[in-house]
């Protein structure tokens, strides 16, 4: 058996609790998670907002030490050997992180230097990426004087200046457009297929769901559901995404859709997409009383989508 | 070595983007001599209590303790830059312990420090005659150095626990009152209150003004300058140790 790239057994982080001069109630961010990662992978770390996510990012980075519990990169402590860990990770942190009285050149010559890449190669890769994240017209300009979203590709093409063989990223996608978004996940791609592990938190459900062979939900700071999207699609029997478009939107389809158990429905225009939990028959029901309600130009019926189950198993709490 | 000569030359670059500042880092403690040592000596009529020693050579050693305390400010305060720009945490994550974070970090402002001091000496031969001492300027080299490295990381630990940076500028006006007016930088101590003298010889920027006087006019007795020597490399290896406890801490 391959020894795992990242391995967390029963991390616990409590922040607060402590301070002298404002004690403040103790905050379980992080509560007996444990989870490897396969070297080569994408593994994907999903939760709502407090979930515990960035947290356990920032263990595994070397910013945050564990309450208890223990957390290793490449079967080294992250507690005990940081500087390993250090020498073999990079991180695109979920804030943005530029040095923005430097050129966007000089960011990313600057950061290969902090792992030894210097000379024609550093000049090399720093060319390439620049022409790879659109930034071009703006190698030689500082950063303070580029957008937020320029700003965010120079951060996210830091992760692809240097080999090392774990790449974490932190809501890698805030502020990219979808073209460069696209670009970049095929890049995520090509350097798991070299072998390297990539590990992302993310609230855009779609990207985790294309990118990630492996997925951990968790919630309040606990695992609530791992494995890779059919495993996970497993977990949440008789869910199923309807969406149909209709020629004109009918006017009366909340009565319809209050007669089903309905996860979320979305309506835009003439289009209407709704995630429900219930059997075969009374989905087919639900598209045909859909149907008696106006002219419909497309039906699509599909298992649930990982955002359905994200709701699903968020709002359940449930531990697979 | 790869981790110091990287962030030493980060430093570097992000300074060189302003070369006015790097100027004025050069030329502001002879003119800050030029200014307030000239006119002291002209408009009161200041004496040392020394023969010999005019109040340009007297506060010549002030002077470059000054711009080692205000280097080491300076680059303390670019922790915060460093936090508002979000490269501060990013950096945590990067092939460096914290110690070498921190050495790295104030490698490039000693050199500017000693290169300071350097051309502050030899101007003020050249514009002020106040005498060149060549025997002193290793130890000179030394003080303006490792008191340059001293005050950056006393600092370094106020700037690494305060989160404001308006509480830290706060921190900074204080500091440079207590630690500038109640030491030897602008005045000889013998003439004053007890009191006063007391607290004056318990702040080490007394114990560097007074090893950079016996640098470059030779005054003092040796074995206080050598006592003072070694009370400010303790000051700064706590400060050091100090500093690096308070960047572990950042979470």
């Amino acid at each position: 058996m391959s020894q795992a790239a990242i391995r967390v057994e029963n991390l616990v982080k409590v922040f607060g609790g402590r301070g002298r001069l404002r004690p403040g109630p103790p905050v379980t961010a992080v509560d007996d998670l444990s989870f490897s990662v396969e070297p080569g992978s994408i593994f994907g770390l999903l939760g709502p907002n407090g979930a515990g996510k960035t947290t356990t990012l920032r263990i595994l980075t070397t910013l945050v030490r564990p309450t208890s519990g223990r957390a290793s990169v490449l079967g080294h402590d992250v507690e005990a050997q940081p500087a390993f860990v250090r020498r073999n990770i990079v991180v695109v942190i979920q804030e943005h992180a530029a040095e923005l009285l430097l050129s966007v050149r000089d960011n990313l010559l600057t950061f290969a230097r902090f792992h030894g890449l210097t000379g024609a190669e550093a000049r090399g890769r720093a060319d390439r990426l620049i022409d790879a994240f659109g930034l071009t017209a703006e190698a030689t300009r500082k950063v303070q004087d580029l957008s937020g979203g320029q700003r965010r590709r120079v951060q996210v093409a830091k992760a692809f200046m240097v080999d090392t063989p774990i790449v974490f990223l932190d809501e890698f996608s805030t502020g990219m457009d979808p073209i460069l978004k696209r670009s970049v996940m095929d890049m995520l791609r090509r350097e798991a297929a070299r072998g390297r592990t990539i590990v992302l938190t993310t609230q855009v459900l779609s990207e985790a769901e294309e990118l990630c062979d492996d997925i951990l939900i968790i919630d309040r700071g606990r695992q609530i559901a791992r494995g890779d999207l059919n495993a996970l699609k497993m977990l949440t029997e008789r869910m199923y995404e309807v969406s149909v478009t209709f020629d004109r939107m009918p006017a009366d389809l909340d009565a319809v859709l209050a007669r089903y158990e309905t996860l979320r429905v979305r309506k835009n225009h003439n289009a209407l997409s709704v995630a429900l939990k219930d059997t075969e028959s009374r989905v087919l029901e639900l598209v045909t009383a859909l149907a008696a309600r106006g002219h419909l130009l497309r039906i699509e019926i599909n298992g649930a989508s990982l955002e359905d189950i994200f709701i699903e198993l968020t709002q359940k709490g449930a531990v697979s | 070595m790869t981790a110091l000569a990287a962030i030493m030359t980060r430093e570097a670059k992000i300074r060189a983007t302003n070369l006015l500042f790097i100027f004025w880092d050069l030329v502001y403690p002879l003119g800050y001599l030029l200014v307030f040592g000239v006119g002291v000596n002209a408009s009161l009529g200041f004496t040392t209590g020394h023969a010999g020693i005019g109040y340009n050579a007297f506060f010549l050693a002030g002077v470059l303790s000054m711009a080692s305390f205000g280097i080491a400010a300076n680059t303390s305060w670019s922790f915060f830059l460093d936090r508002d720009n979000g490269i501060f945490y990013e950096m945590l994550t990067y092939p460096m312990s914290r110690s070498q974070y921190l050495l790295g970090k104030v490698l490039f402002n000693v050199f500017i420090g000693a290169l300071q001091s350097a051309i502050t000496v030899v101007l003020a031969a050249i514009v002020l005659g106040v005498p060149l001492r060549p025997a002193g300027w290793p130890l000179l080299a030394a003080a303006a150095t490792v008191g340059t490295a001293g005050w950056f990381f006393f600092y370094a630990i106020f700037a690494l626990r305060i989160r404001r940076n308006d509480a830290f500028n706060t921190v900074t006006s204080v500091f440079y009152f207590v630690f500038l007016f109640a030491s030897s930088m602008f005045y000889p101590l013998d003439p004053l209150p007890r009191g006063f003298r007391l607290v004056a010889y318990a702040n080490p920027i007394t114990w560097q003004v007074d090893v950079l006087r016996y640098a470059t006019i030779g005054l003092g007795e040796p074995w206080v300058i050598a006592w003072e020597s070694a009370a400010f490399v303790v000051f700064t290896l706590v400060a050091f140790v100090l500093a690096v406890v308070a960047l572990r801490g950042q979470e």
